[in-house]
């Protein structure tokens, strides 16, 4: 049983606009309306909860109201958040590096959206749907690591090069946790296509009581998904491991000389990085665009996985301290690591013996 | 009750006095007694000596303040000093030097406090200090011309220095030859975890701390100099409300009540002492939870649930303050004599307001625990660091809850008691593990102390007769303490020893007005915290004092 639609989107318009005909040409324009689709459906989730949705769940956490002013529930906040953020002065610092730090926020953001590309969002949503798209998506998760180091580097400040550092540190220290729990989940389905690992968690694991429990690997294997998560919420830097960000120590780590533009394009990037470390937990752990009713409302689905993901980002904002750097990295190299290794062999001695 | 303890004091006095004659025979050169304590006059090249055998033989191991005065014909430190084991039991040393060159010498190298409180001496007064290890200017500018509290300084004279020799408090990146590998970094004046306008010229090596400065007197505004230009009767008491202004309203002003009405003998009716005990504790727990959420905002990193629920529940005790005292910032509530008014009508409700907040606060802090203390994460990060030793913490004057998280079990309202305090039943917490988690657990068992103090004073209020409701003395219009009579007082303010000074002259202002804040003291001690530690154990040291600028730079 395969939920997931085996033709990609590219191919789906093409068919259905009628570009077949026109060979490569037809392809590519395929393929850009395709990830046009793609990057603005994710951009638009980005811009809700940029400036709307995270006051508003931070607020409910912490006793207060929040955006109210605009619109039912403050929603109208967003246009008028937006309008202010471009219209922001772009304040260039002495000394800057320039064509490092104009280009370090595209890379932030850039990186998160090509990722995208190979998740499998249901409904027939998936841009590309590649032999190694496991391997891809966290290849280019981690260019966002470049990206920061360069705006840290870049800004000619001693605040911002903090940042960069702690960042690489971090990035490093977790990156590799990250990848080998992921690869337990590919000793399971044997392929590294994301499609596959979507189609090898809908069979039924168990029935209790006539409810059939998917064998998503979240059920099959928790240990492996609180590993995962925790190596990915280091990942995309959220709090309790925002360090290299850190308020109260380096004011605003490698961001501290961004303004307007380039600090909308290094909030993008993040909350996009956050989304994608969602949609990765989704389609490794979750079942990706499963869920009850017809397939066709997969994609709903799949936003409301990826949108929990984003809840428990903000909901240890609201209740977590942050770790301090040598902490952070002794819990990563120490722990961490040894734990994935551990995860992995126990999963290669199960998939061997059992399956 | 004031003259009641000073009578009971007198032979104890009187007896010590006649040993620590004895033990500085041979330096005293005269007698000038102060109100509250036994003063003796020494040349200024003995000051070491003085203080290094009242430390060492007498155990005067509190350097409480240092005063320093211009008078017409010579300069004048004064040195007042007091025992953590007892702080009744105090000495005061006069150093006067000469008017033309007033060079005395340096009491740091006996208490490491006196290392700011000179420098301030020398900023503001103009007293050199021999052997002092680092004699700059500490809450004016460096370019900033003579000095404020001298008798001959032109106030009309105009401070704007051009740009260039304006010396840039912002230093630039200084690599020593030795040490090329560290790197300079300005925290603040502007900084997330500063608290206010605070400046830490940082050194660091990687993310290690190698060097922190503490670089203050961004909102110094003389507060002194104002007070000493004003009566006392009506037009000082506002004044202390801005010391502290994070809620410690009526702590600091009781700490100028206290030193002016001992002064001129002003007896306070029981009523009114109970009123004002009930509104101090009040001001304790607001400046206590808001101490407790910037802590965790420190910790945490982020404006958490942890910083909004003690703003919210600090919010209820300034409510039930803004019913008593009819504002909510600058109470300005406090009279020589009493309060400047009786509970608010109808009283039961007030009762009523001020009992379910004291009801539900153990209920509260239980939930703090269960956000802050019990969490591991926030346990890794605080226990064990920025330790600040028992001898350490003596050695630079830290009182409050500093004092009382670094295991020193010393409290002003129970070692010398004003108020109604001796009369209430309360505990002093404190801690032994000299850590930023020791200073987090002590304010948060003091404020259920304080919580304690409240609801025995509104017990006592709600069944005081209505014919004895006396809200003040009677105190003169014009007060006029005698001419030559000195006094130095302390309360228990939320960030510790909160204490005034005052020399009266036979006028109707003070003719010297020094104010003793804890935070200055308390401050000093964050090198010593955080020297070798990480960058992030250093802000959560900064937290965990406690300070609060308009108190340090006054």
């Amino acid at each position: 049983m395969i939920l997931q639609s085996e033709t990609p989107l590219p191919d789906t318009l093409a068919n259905l606009l009628g570009l077949g005909g026109f060979g490569v040409a037809g392809e590519f324009v395929a393929s850009f309306i395709a990830a046009f689709i793609v990057g603005n459906v994710m951009l638009a989730m980005t811009g809700v909860a940029g400036p709307w949705a995270k006051r508003k769940i931070t607020a409910k956490f912490t006793d207060r109201i929040a955006a109210n002013r605009i619109g039912p529930a403050g929603i109208g906040t967003i246009p008028a958040d937006a309008v202010r953020l471009l219209a922001k002065e772009l304040i260039v610092p002495e000394g800057a590096d320039r064509p490092a730090w104009d280009i370090a926020p595209l890379i932030v953001a850039g990186s998160a959206m090509l990722g995208f590309a190979v998740i499998p969002m249901g409904s027939g949503i998936q841009v590309a749907d590649p032999e190694v798209g496991l391997a891809y998506v966290f290849a280019v998760a981690s260019i966002a690591s470049l990206g920061m180091v360069m705006a840290g580097y870049a800004s000619n400040n001693k605040y911002s090069m903090l940042g960069a550092l702690r960042a690489v540190a971090q990035n490093l220290a977790y990156e590799i946790p990250l990848v080998i729990t992921g690869v337990s989940v590919v000793l399971f389905t044997g392929s590294l296509r994301m499609s596959e690992i979507v189609a090898a968690q809908q069979e039924t694991l168990i029935s209790l009581g006539g409810v059939a429990i998917p064998s998503w690997f979240v059920f099959v294997n928790p240990f492996a998904f609180v590993l995962f998560l925790a190596a990915n919420i280091a990942e995309v830097g959220r709090n309790p491991f925002d360090i290299p960000e850190a308020p109260t120590e380096i004011v605003a780590g490698f961001q501290t000389e961004y303004s307007s533009v380039y600090f909308v394009l290094l909030y993008l990037g993040e909350f996009l990085h956050i989304f994608l470390g969602g949609a990765i937990t989704a389609v490794l752990f979750l079942g990706g665009a499963a869920g009850p009713g017809p397939e066709s409302i997969g994609f709903l689905w799949f936003v409301v996985k990826i949108w929990a993901f984003f809840l428990f980002t903000q909901w240890l904002r609201s209740a977590a301290p942050r770790l301090r750097i040598d902490q952070l990295i002794e819990v990563g190299w120490k722990g961490m690591l040894e734990l994935s290794f551990l995860n992995l062999v126990l999963t290669a001695l199960i998939v061997g013996v059992v399956v | 009750m004031s003259s009641l303890q000073e009578g009971e004091e007198t032979p104890e006095i009187e007896s010590g006095e006649t040993e620590l004659e004895a033990l500085l025979d041979d330096l005293i050169v005269d007698r000038d007694d102060h109100e509250n304590a036994p003063a003796f006059v020494i040349r200024p090249d003995t000051v070491q000596e003085t203080l290094g055998r009242l430390k060492e033989e007498a155990g005067y191991d509190h350097l409480s303040l240092v005063t320093a005065e211009e008078y017409p014909d010579r300069y004048e430190s004064i040195y007042h000093l007091k025992k953590f084991d007892d702080p009744t039991d105090e000495v005061s040393i006069v150093v006067p030097t000469d008017a033309e060159n007033p060079v005395s010498e340096s009491a740091e190298p006996v208490f490491r406090t006196a290392d700011w409180h000179e420098r301030e001496a020398y900023d503001l007064v103009g007293i050199d200090y021999d052997d002092h290890p680092d004699l700059r200017r500490i809450l004016l500018p460096e370019t900033w011309q003579g000095h404020p509290m001298g008798r001959d300084y032109d106030q009309n004279r105009p401070q704007m220095v051009p740009l260039r020799e304006h010396a840039n408090p912002l230093e630039d990146d200084h690599r020593s030859e030795s040490d090329s590998d560290t790197m300079f970094v300005n925290i603040g004046p502007h900084h997330p975890a500063t608290h206010g306008v605070l400046h830490l010229e940082t050194t660091l090596d990687g993310e290690q701390v190698v060097d922190v400065e503490p670089d203050i007197g961004y909102l110094h505004r003389n507060e002194e100099q104002m007070a000493q230009q004003s009566t006392y009767r009506y037009q000082i008491m506002p004044y202390p409300d801005r010391w502290d202004y994070i809620s410690a309203g009526l702590l600091n002003e009781w700490a100028y009540a206290r030193a002016a009405e001992d002064l001129a003998d002003i007896e306070v009716p029981e009523y009114a002492q109970i009123i004002r005990t009930m509104g101090a504790e009040l001001c304790r727990i607001a400046a206590h939870m808001l101490a407790v959420g910037t802590f965790a905002l420190d910790i945490y990193g982020d404006f958490t649930a942890i910083f909004m629920y003690a703003i919210r529940d600090r919010e209820k005790a300034q409510n039930i303050l803004e019913d008593l005292t009819g504002q909510r910032l600058m109470f300005n509530y406090f009279r020589l004599g009493g309060v400047v008014w009786d509970l608010p009508e109808p009283r039961e409700e007030f009762f009523e307001k001020v009992r379910s907040f004291t009801e539900e606060l153990p209920e509260l802090l239980e939930e703090y625990h269960d956000l802050i203390t019990g969490n591991e994460i926030l346990q890794m990060r605080t226990v064990g660091t920025g330790v600040l030793p028992e001898e350490v913490a003596k050695n630079y004057g830290a009182t409050g809850p500093v004092a009382r998280g670094s295991g020193i079990d010393y409290d002003i309202r129970r070692d010398d008691p004003y108020g109604y305090y001796d009369e209430l039943d309360w505990e002093v917490p404190v801690e032994d593990g000299c850590d930023n988690f020791s200073r987090l657990l002590v304010r948060m068992r003091e404020v259920e102390e304080s919580a304690k103090i409240i609801e025995q004073c509104v017990d006592l209020l709600e069944d005081w007769p209505e014919e004895e409701r006396n809200i003040q003395a009677n105190v003169p219009r014009t007060l006029r303490p005698d001419d030559d009579t000195e006094i130095y007082r302390t309360v228990e303010g939320a960030k510790g020893e909160l204490g005034v000074y005052i020399r009266a002259d036979g006028t109707e202002k003070p003719a010297r007005f020094k104010i003793r804040s804890p935070c200055f003291s308390n401050l000093q001690t964050l090198p010593e915290m955080s020297n070798g530690e990480y960058i992030p154990d250093m802000i959560a040291a900064l937290g965990s004092l406690d300070i609060v600028l308009g108190e340090v730079d006054r």
